[in-house]
């Protein structure tokens, strides 16, 4: 793992976002680890920045679990596990075919049975106030 | 026409009958609404479980269709339309509810309704009440969606302002979650701020007097943020612990915190609600969806109502949670217009209530 990044503000922190999806393939699974508040939606609407979907579009899929986002370079499906105990991704009915062509970006990825292989981890920690250390590597968040 | 609804977006598997009447001022009539809530099992699992609620949906839907029939003392054979949630929701909830009314309208031979699921809340007001003057300005809030909508003329529902992070009810699980309070929020949050003190932790309100700058496009719209005030709840209970060296805050801590809670996002949607309701010069006001359920925001709501001189209509508990009731009524009010379901009708989980909701609002008179 790289050291992580320190972003001064939200709007940093969607930079830092938009510059990763850039380097995205299809079929990518990013976990977004860090507490209540730490900024893992904020992070997703940066994701979608960067894939040329309108970032407005991202709320908190807290309650609905899944939002999936199309009209950009590749369709980017938001997860978050945040009310679930314990979850099997093949249990939350996503469309195979939209996770093969696109991004799967989950939030709460601590509730997963399996984690995805070739899973990118981002862990955001807040730094008090508006700034965050964002760390990004390859393989699960090893909990 | 007796409109038997069906409802299973999400927790709870509901079944209802609703006929129009001839009276022109309320033009609905509820003969039954039964809801099978799965809050128990999912408190054990401290949140929706989705294959597990979808199971529920499969294992309660007949009974709580054959309940609803038998409440309203109808037979099979006077139902004369079945509507249906198509979404938005959990795509496994949603086509419990979709599949089944597909085929009691082919078993019956009669027309399926698709009624989008906060239409259907947009019209428990209307259910509840009878025609309210227009036009009607309609938050709906709860656990998965905080919305404004216009209603220039029944049936016709414009958005004009919605969450741009968290929805209001989910704000509210979440800060109940991290005081170590239990599932659902909203009703423990209410209760415990009773006896707090809000002036003690004072939580900042988001301002979002510019527009979006993720989509600056959207200018003027009464858009919420609760994600702000989340993290503001979060600040203070790790300050309040880090003070007190401890993991389990005191009772009145607790209090306090949820008392100041609420005040801000009790305030965030009446300034909002009643900012668009002047906007639009509006007539009436609505409030609907589980979280109309607060304490603090109905009374509120009522009290600025009258000093604005807005009536404003809430919808008894039981029409403002999830159920059917509303969807049936929703469902008769796009019958009448000729909007039914195709026999091919499918489960929409992402479905967005209209596409005029996208439509600016009128300069400032």
């Amino acid at each position: 793992m790289s050291a992580p990044v320190v972003s001064g503000s939200e709007r940093e922190t969607r930079a830092i976002a938009a510059a990763l999806a850039a380097t995205l393939a299809p079929g990518a699974v990013l976990l977004l680890s860090g507490d209540l508040g730490a900024g893992k939606t904020a992070f997703v609407r940066g994701l979608a920045e960067g894939l040329g979907i309108d970032p407005g579009e991202v709320t908190s899929p807290t309650f609905t679990l899944v939002h999936q986002y199309d009209g950009g370079r590749l369709p980017l499906l938001h997860v978050d596990l945040y009310r679930l105990e314990t979850a099997d991704l093949d249990e939350l009915g996503l469309d195979a075919d939209v996770t093969g062509k696109g991004v799967l970006a989950v939030e709460w990825p601590d509730r997963l049975a399996r984690v995805p292989a070739g899973a990118v981890s981002v862990r955001i920690e807040d730094r008090g106030a508006d700034a965050r250390a964002i760390g990004v590597w390859h393989g699960d968040t090893g909990k | 026409m007796l409109m038997l609804g069906i409802e299973t977006s999400c927790d709870e598997t509901a079944a209802a009958l609703v006929e129009s009447t001839a009276d022109l001022e309320r033009p609905w009539r509820i003969r039954s609404n039964v809801v099978a809530s799965q809050v128990e099992i999912h408190r054990e699992w401290g949140g929706v479980v989705p294959e597990l609620a979808s199971r529920q949906h499969v294992r309660d839907i007949c009974g709580v269709v054959e309940r609803a029939l038998a409440e309203g003392g109808a037979a099979w054979r006077e139902v004369g339309a079945v509507a249906v949630t198509e979404g938005p929701g959990l795509v496994g909830s949603l086509l419990v509810g979709v599949s089944f009314a597909k085929s009691a309208a082919w078993a019956l031979d009669v027309p399926v309704v698709p009624v989008h699921h906060l239409a259907g809340h947009i019209e428990s007001i209307w259910l509840a009440h009878g025609n309210v003057p227009l036009p009607a300005i309609i938050l709906v809030v709860s656990g998965g969606h905080t919305s404004l909508y216009l209603v220039p003329k029944a049936g016709e529902y414009r958005l004009v302002g919605r969450t741009r992070d968290d929805a209001a009810g989910e704000a509210y699980d979440k800060v109940a979650k991290l005081m170590g309070l239990g599932y659902p929020g909203g009703p423990l949050v209410d209760a415990l701020s009773v006896e707090g003190q809000a002036a003690r932790f004072p939580l900042p309100f988001t301002r979002l007097t510019h527009p979006d700058r993720n989509a600056p496009d959207r200018d003027h719209r009464f858009d919420f943020s609760f994600s702000g005030v989340k993290t503001a709840v979060l600040r203070h209970v790790r300050l309040r612990q880090q003070e007190l060296g401890v993991t389990a805050l005191p009772d009145q801590d607790v209090r306090d915190l949820c008392a100041s809670f609420q005040y801000t996002v009790v305030e965030t949607l009446l300034r909002r609600t009643f900012k668009a309701a002047r906007w639009f010069e509006a007539a009436s006001i609505g409030i609907a969806g589980g979280v109309s359920a607060n304490r603090l925001l109905r009374a509120e709501a009522v009290r600025r109502g009258a000093q604005a001189r807005v009536p404003v209509f809430v919808p008894p508990l039981a029409l403002s949670t999830d159920n059917a009731a509303m969807i049936a009524a929703a469902g008769l009010r796009a019958h009448a217009a000729g909007r039914i379901g195709a026999p091919d009708l499918n489960a929409v989980p992402n479905l967005v209530l209209h596409a005029n909701s996208e439509e600016r609002p009128p300069p400032r008179p």
